[in-house]
């Protein structure tokens, strides 16, 4: 884009210089509060909605089977912490054994996830080289198949790697930038970072190694912080790929796992898969928890002059 | 380019694998300490891969030189692994069989003929081999009967006030009589009866009685007009509230059957397999009542069968077969392992391991047996196997159109009766 | 998709060859993983589209059969109208409220991180299997909503999930629900925002509104364009939400039957699954037909500095 349209401090300023002076903020700061009131009522009536869910799940998986589908109530009047120890120990091995087979795939695909696609990012938004619009296409495309028709021809790629019912199918991939959402998304932000950066490294002698590792990546925090996070929570539910790739049961994630409560043509124990439906979102709310504080440390480190 | 050869490489390799040449199948596998390996897919809740484990162990430890690894799954989530598998040349050795399915994967060449390669049904009860039979072999294990149940719920009767019918003398109409009345006789909002329009079992049982079926030797084997009927009785029903309203049942189709109306007391009668009661007994804390579908003219001709509630079948390209059929054997014939199995996957056709069980039984488990072996003299013709292509049949889409009467039964019958044929029609 | 040669613009001649050896050496995994892991299969689906493949048999050549198959096919045409309905209502409303909730969330208010993580919550849970009972349970005929809206009088409220008028609003509204992702984009991308600007916008006096108009939105606006493009592509994938909610039936009478759900019917239901790379590859169509308009159009009011 023409450097005409970046907006700037003028910009603003002189779309702001029709608006009153200085007196009339602070007469305004006496009805701010009720503002701040309003706008917490609005927020805490959405969080409701929002939280309900997350409620209902609680509760549920305090409850004996037969009752959750009965009461959609949130008053309990049993209380089931069977369904924990049950749930923990109703498959063929311990519930740990799933979330630490999860856990080695989130944390896996967030190093691949980081690395390679923070790489692949910074070509596409600051290197100009031979047929980038067209690998960049490319790489567009790659997001617009649906995986249920790749996905015979991708088992028999991993089949011939002899990585069927291993971990890297779902990992490896990561590595390699396969997640064109983060890579685009990289690029969004490094191209919305002040290009004078760059070039003032450039002319003090960087090479776009040390561009990349000293100027770009420091900025890009909060970018890193949503692809971390969005990758842990995308891996840990992640259904399809690892049930097709992982077979037996010591290679199970949450997901594959959980559904092992479920019968959906008899049977299926909820109380089990309630309560460890919640015990399996601890640790992505705990990632998300850790994550978003990078979101606010970036601030810190954007506040450039 | 040299990218570009890697790429066409790439794809020749995978091109290979679809159409079967490159894949490694017909080998046989075995591990680090000299063991045949055997893999075993099948799907289920947590009760029955447990038991299914404990099966697993007790033939590991008679057969020392052979390891059998599992892989349990889902039922939805099972076929779209076990397609993939298949079509990538990696099948699992033993696989669990859907009577829907097994033409599919059995036809086109992807199962193993278990008459030919050694596995004995030699204990099976009449009418309960060719569960697994297509014209080119004999593919399936029958791995539990299964048959056409009416689900009565004493407790909504009693409510109602209503007495529970003779089923070997009743008809259509009593029995709509008797959810009519069991609506009107209820205080809590019970409904008489599921609306049975839209279950596939009920539906054959209901073809086969005006001399149709659902499937035969030559594909579809109903005409849209009997269908029509089929559905216009259903559509009375709804309106004279012997069934539930149309949003209710429509609600009810993509429900978990735990989660149903039937499993939550709010039915007199409803319809299931016969391996289905048990789940109903639990969620619904009931001693439910098994019931013959009614007839056409009281004369007890229900014109029911023997289903296979699920089969044992094995890869067409395993290269384990002599372990395979040993195993799968051991699954229908060893009656250790009939007892570890018991009747959870449905009743053992083997008739010894059927007496090795029958002291064991649960309540619930003890009035299927007695169920099936009740309908044992009176069953009609045995069903044909869901020929390629049947294994959807859509009746719940269909059906829906019906009772929100956004086309009529006729209509609907027919615009099934087309998709289906021509579906079948694609597949033979 | 000529429209993002846009981002070639402003090209310098300077270090020309360096910056050719270097944007390979950078891209070298994603190269990677283009040839050994994604091109493959994307080229083989692209070949399955042209043949009939019923999944446990090797494919055979048809030609354009399954695409002259897709004009005669009636549902698939509803499940074109099904999914354009979803991402033209869908989108925008989730989008919309992401971006409202975002601002809001970023004015350093008290409690930030607690509303924060709230808001994420439906995110972190959306594709779980006891979202799709709840949703079924709240939105019955029976249903939590209903009771709600009978107690302020509304007699005979539809059976939300029953009734096929009303069965695809409510999964919109499930996708609405979980805005929590591009929310946390938005945040993202407004922490990258100096602070400075608005600093000096405010001592000249410049109000809320004047301050989002002219700072926010421009220097958010290369973010506001992944959101859309992402978002875009994903609502025309739609699959999980409506798969779980309807128990993969697409009902009642096809009224939640995705595109891409039809597709997954076609597959692995009725093993067709030369017809469903066709599909897919109508969808590749439509897809990119979007998502080159969004980047010709995104030359008008996207930003970026450089």
């Amino acid at each position: 884009m023409t450097e005409t349209n970046t907006p700037d401090v003028q910009l603003a300023a002189a779309a702001a210089s029709d608006e009153n002076t200085v007196t009339e903020r602070r007469t305004r700061s006496g009805s701010s509060t009720a503002r701040s009131v309003i706008k917490h009522i609005l927020l805490v009536l959405a969080a409701i909605v929002m939280i309900y869910p997350l409620l209902w799940m609680v509760v549920s998986s305090f409850r004996p089977t037969a009752e959750i589908f009965r009461d959609t109530s949130l008053w309990l009047t049993t209380f089931r912490v069977e369904n924990y120890a049950e749930g923990w120990n109703a498959l063929n091995h311990p519930f740990s054994r799933y979330l630490w087979n999860s856990t080695i795939i989130a944390l896996g695909s967030i190093i691949g996830n980081v690395v390679s696609c923070s790489l692949a990012a910074y070509a596409f938004a600051r290197l100009k080289f031979k047929g980038r619009s067209i690998l960049f296409s490319i790489m567009l495309l790659t997001l617009m198949l649906p995986i249920h028709v790749l996905i015979v021809p991708q088992y028999i790629v991993f089949a011939q790697f002899g990585w069927i019912n291993t971990f890297w199918p779902l990992i490896l991939p990561k590595f390699l930038a396969t997640e064109a959402f983060f890579v685009f998304l990289m690029v969004q932000f490094i191209r919305g970072l002040p290009k004078e950066l760059d070039e003032a490294a450039l002319i003090d002698g960087c090479g776009h190694f040390r561009i990349f590792f000293n100027v770009i990546l420091p900025l890009m925090v909060p970018a890193i912080a949503t692809t971390t996070i969005f990758t842990f929570i995308w891996s840990w539910n992640d259904f399809f790929s690892a049930l097709i790739y992982l077979t037996s049961p010591q290679m199970f994630t949450v997901p594959v796992a959980l559904k092992g409560f479920l019968d959906s043509t008899g049977g299926s124990n909820w109380g089990a898969m309630f309560a460890m439906s919640l015990v399996s979102l601890l640790p992505v709310f705990f990632a998300f928890l850790f994550g978003q504080r990078f979101l606010i440390r970036g601030i810190a480190t954007t506040g450039i002059k | 380019m040299k990218m570009m050869n890697k790429v066409a490489a790439g794809v020749v390799t995978i091109g290979l694998a679809l159409t079967g040449c490159a894949a490694g199948g017909g080998a046989p596998t075995t591990n680090d300490q000299g063991q045949t390996v055997i893999r075993f897919s099948w799907w289920g809740n947590d009760t029955r891969n447990r038991l299914t484990e404990e099966v697993i162990a007790l033939f590991e430890e008679q057969n020392p030189d052979i390891d059998v690894q599992g892989e349990p799954g889902e039922w939805s989530g099972y076929w779209d692994r076990l397609a993939t598998q298949m079509a990538a040349g990696d099948a699992p050795d033993v696989i669990q069989m859907d009577e829907k399915y097994i033409a599919e994967y059995g036809e086109r060449g992807a199962l193993l003929d278990l008459e030919a390669a050694g596995v004995d049904v030699s204990r099976f009860a009449p009418g309960t081999v060719d569960t697994g039979r297509l014209s080119s072999g004999l593919f399936g294990i029958n791995a539990g009967i299964n048959s056409p149940t009416v689900i009565a719920n004493p407790a909504v009767f009693e409510a109602a006030g209503v007495a529970i019918p003779d089923d070997t003398t009743w008809t259509w109409d009593d029995l709509a009589q008797t959810a009519q009345a069991i609506t009107e006789g209820s205080s809590d909002g019970a409904v008489g009866s599921q609306n049975y329009m839209m279950v596939e079992p009920i539906m054959r049982v209901w073809l086969r009685q005006q001399g149709q079926d659902e499937f035969n030797e030559d594909g579809v084997a109903f005409d849209a007009e009997t269908l029509g009927q089929f559905f216009q009785q259903g559509l009375d029903l709804q309106q004279s509230g012997a069934f539930p309203s149309a949003s209710v049942a429509s609600e009810e189709l993509t429900k978990p059957v735990d989660q149903t109306m039937g499993a939550t007391n709010r039915l007199g009668l409803f319809y299931y397999w016969s391996n289905q009661v048990k789940a109903f007994d639990n969620a619904s804390g009931q001693d439910l009542q098994i019931l013959r579908p009614p007839s056409m003219n009281g004369d007890g001709d229900h014109e029911l069968w023997y289903k296979a509630s699920m089969l044992w079948s094995a890869s067409g390209r395993t290269g384990n077969q002599e372990a395979v059929v040993k195993f799968i054997n051991f699954l229908a014939n060893d009656v250790d392992a009939g007892k570890i199995l018991g009747v959870e996957r449905g009743v053992p056709a083997n008739l010894d391991v059927r007496e090795a069980v029958r002291p064991d039984l649960q309540a619930s488990d003890a009035k299927i047996v007695e169920y099936l072996e009740s309908i044992e003299s009176e069953l009609g013709d045995p069903m044909t196997v869901t020929p390629v292509g049947g294994a959807d049949i859509e009746l719940g889409r269909w059906g829906t159109e019906v009772i929100l009467e956004r086309m009529t039964p006729q209509a609907a019958a027919e615009g099934l009766t087309t998709e289906l044929t021509s579906k079948v029609q694609a597949g033979a | 998709m000529s429209a993002i040669g846009e981002l070639a613009h402003g090209e310098r001649q300077k270090d020309e060859s360096r910056d050719n050896k270097a944007g390979y050496i950078f891209l070298t995994p994603w190269l990677i993983g283009l040839v050994v892991i994604t091109i493959g299969p994307m080229l083989a689906s692209l070949y399955l589209s042209f043949t009939s493949y019923p999944l446990l048999a090797g494919p055979t050549w048809t030609g354009l059969t399954n695409y002259i198959r897709m004009f005669n096919d009636p549902r698939l045409l509803n499940s074109l109208v099904v999914t354009f309905t979803y991402v033209v209502v869908g989108v925008p409303l989730q989008l919309i409220l992401a971006l409202a909730i975002a601002v809001l969330l970023n004015t350093g208010m008290k409690g930030l991180a607690f509303y924060r993580s709230v808001f994420y919550l439906p995110s972190l849970m959306g594709s779980s299997v006891a979202i799709a009972l709840l949703w079924r349970q709240m939105f019955g005929t029976t249903g939590l909503v209903n009771q709600l809206l009978q107690s302020l009088v509304v007699e005979n409220p539809p059976g939300w999930i029953a009734d096929p008028s009303t069965a695809l609003g409510t999964i919109i509204l499930l996708h609405v629900w979980t805005f929590g992702s591009p929310m946390i984009i938005f945040l993202a991308g407004l922490r990258q925002i100096p602070t400075m600007y608005y600093e000096a916008a405010s001592v000249d006096g410049a109000s809320k509104w004047t301050q989002f108009r002219t700072i926010t939105l421009p220097l958010l606006s290369p973010i506001v364009f992944f959101n859309l493009v992402l978002q875009i592509i994903g609502a025309f994938q739609a699959f999980t939400q409506a798969f779980i909610v309807s128990g993969g039936t697409g009902g009642p009478a096809d009224s939640t039957m995705f595109f891409t759900l039809y597709l997954y019917q076609q597959g692995f239901t009725n093993f067709q699954m030369g017809y469903a790379s066709a599909m897919a590859w109508l969808l590749v169509i439509i897809i990119g037909i979007f998502t080159a308009i969004n980047f010709a159009v995104s030359k008008y009011w996207v930003f970026y500095d450089d």
